[in-house]
């Protein structure tokens, strides 16, 4: 076959991205496990190798701008390109992320009870992980698969911030008399930390279906999770 | 003529279980073949059921294909797929070769070219060629561009003409510079009609060869590999151009350069071995996501 060197470099890419992703969600569990637990050893270590995986997102973004100038891929091979060029920073974004969770984990007052992070974080890593495997086999229903979690996480999501707004809003209106007026800032960071919390949690999910969009347009050239 | 409906792009597609190889296996084959597509506006050339042979030689299988009108159709394919002969059947170039035996229809405008009392002078008036190696007249460049109007009696500047007072030379003059300034060469030549043609360069000779077939004011423009013998500059101009002349002309263009198929045209054919027209879409649709696993395979260079 000719451009035999040109076709290792597409099967090597989607390798490397899937191993990029492989990386990442190994982060994003360790961060969640630190935030779900308090570990600020555990959380230290994903913050200090968050420039690995950026290291190695523009590596891969350095590929995939290679290929198409000097190429000038068309068809499944374009698609594979610039799908994988957007699937890495969804990657490095949720590396990010677990960054910002790692980070919550330092505040020693800890993050709002009614946000129960292993739970709604496991559930968007596995959505992620859903995608990249989707990616990976090249299965177009894994991809609606995806789309179709992201539903229940949001829905999990928005129960979480309502719950935490009813618990701000008792207290507030001094319903709740055994919080005590000293507690008040206290409470209050508590408040805005498991807002971040959620709000990088239900993140992560919206990432999880950029992959899967993107991995159904390279698949069957199908935009419809892209809308 | 069967005009296609503007608003329905009715592609007709049928699954194509498995392809025969030469060594005998079969290759299990997933994707639906293309077999049929009606591109955007009006066709000025409906080509029906065209099969070519030179002697024994199947050189074009049963091709039907409608090119619109004031827009870039592009041919891709291997060497010896067809194309150029296909492209040579719109004009009648092939009656010059007397082993080539043609059958089907091929209708400028509704009206059969092949059919007889046909004035092949008047057809290749409408429908020009441009070639792939530029083929200026060793004559000057004004000399060039009139030549076809002089032929064809459009212009009048000979002897006899000046003698009595009916040469045309201001309108020759308008002739000559309007066809220069429409191939985007005036600007570059305006102060040396009269030096020979021969002394342009290879891109200029080539956007001369554009004008002259513009100066007897075609129809339809045919190109043969026009930006082939050029370099990256020069072929940048002939790309411009042919996109240019699109809003006035109907562009065919043969080409083996996918990368200048997908820049240009506005659909594309591909031609594969043997002769068969493989899949005619939207140059997008084909580039980005072809419905034939062998025009995915050709134009990503995985065979051919």
């Amino acid at each position: 076959m000719p451009r035999e060197q040109y076709r290792d470099r597409l099967t090597e890419l989607q390798t490397e991205v899937v191993l990029l992703a492989e990386l990442v969600l190994e982060r994003y569990e360790e961060a969640v496990e630190a935030a779900a637990t308090g570990d600020i050893r555990r959380a230290d270590q994903v913050v200090r190798q968050d420039d690995e995986i950026n290291r190695w997102y523009l590596e891969l973004e350095g590929e995939c701008i290679d290929l198409i100038a000097r190429h000038q891929p068309v068809a499944s091979d374009l698609r594979l390109i610039t799908a994988s060029f957007k699937i890495i920073t969804d990657l490095e974004r949720i590396g990010d992320l677990a960054t910002n969770l790692a980070g919550r984990t330092e505040y020693a007052v800890g993050i709002h009870p009614a946000v129960d992070i292993r739970s709604l974080g496991i559930a968007a890593g596995e959505m992620v992980e859903t995608a990249v495997e989707a990616y990976e086999t090249e299965e177009p229903d894994t991809c609606r698969a995806v789309a179709a979690d992201d539903d229940a996480l949001d829905s999990d999501c928005e129960a979480t911030t309502e719950a935490i707004m009813r618990d701000v809003i008792t207290k507030r209106t001094g319903a709740d008399s055994t919080d005590p007026q000293a507690d008040r800032p206290a409470a209050l960071d508590k408040t805005i930390q498991g807002l971040l919390t959620v709000r990088d949690i239900e993140r992560v999910g919206d990432h999880a279906v950029n992959i899967a969009a993107r991995t159904l347009y390279m698949i069957d050239n199908d935009e419809q999770l892209l809308y | 003529m069967s005009q296609p409906d503007t608003d329905e792009m009715t592609a007709n597609r049928t699954e194509n279980q498995g392809v025969a190889t030469t060594a005998g296996e079969t290759v299990e084959e997933t994707r639906p073949e293309w077999t049929s597509y009606d591109a955007d506006g009006d066709t000025k050339l409906a080509v029906d059921d065209l099969d070519v042979h030179y002697g024994d030689d199947h050189a074009l299988k049963s091709v039907t294909m409608d090119i619109p009108e004031k827009s870039v159709t592009a041919l891709i394919g291997p060497s010896g797929c067809g194309k150029s002969t296909y492209l040579r059947c719109l004009n009648r170039m092939n009656d010059r070769i007397r082993v080539a035996d043609i059958d089907g229809t091929v209708k400028l405008d509704g009206e059969d070219i092949y059919q007889d009392g046909v004035d092949l002078v008047e057809l290749r008036k409408r429908v020009g060629m441009v070639f792939q190696n530029p083929n200026p007249f060793p004559k000057s460049i004004r000399d060039n561009v009139s030549y076809g109007p002089r032929k064809h009696g459009d212009i009048d500047t000979g002897l006899l003409a000046r003698l009595t007072g009916r040469a045309e030379p201001e309108r020759e003059e308008q002739l000559v510079k309007r066809s220069l300034k429409r191939a985007a060469l005036w600007d570059e030549v305006s102060d040396r009609l009269d030096d020979n043609a021969l002394g342009l360069s290879g891109g200029q000779q080539q956007r001369l060869c554009i004008s002259r077939c513009l100066a007897v004011d075609p129809e339809v423009i045919l190109m043969d590999e026009p930006a082939s013998a050029l370099d990256p500059i020069a072929t940048s101009k002939i790309e411009d151009l042919i996109e240019d002349l699109a809003e006035d002309y109907t562009v065919v263009v043969v080409t083996h350069s996918m990368q200048q198929a997908a820049r240009v045209s506005d659909q594309t054919a591909v031609f594969l071995t043997g002769g068969e027209l493989v899949e005619y879409d939207d140059t997008e649709k084909i580039f980005e996501n072809p419905e034939s696993q062998r025009v995915e395979d050709y134009i990503s260079g995985k065979f051919g």
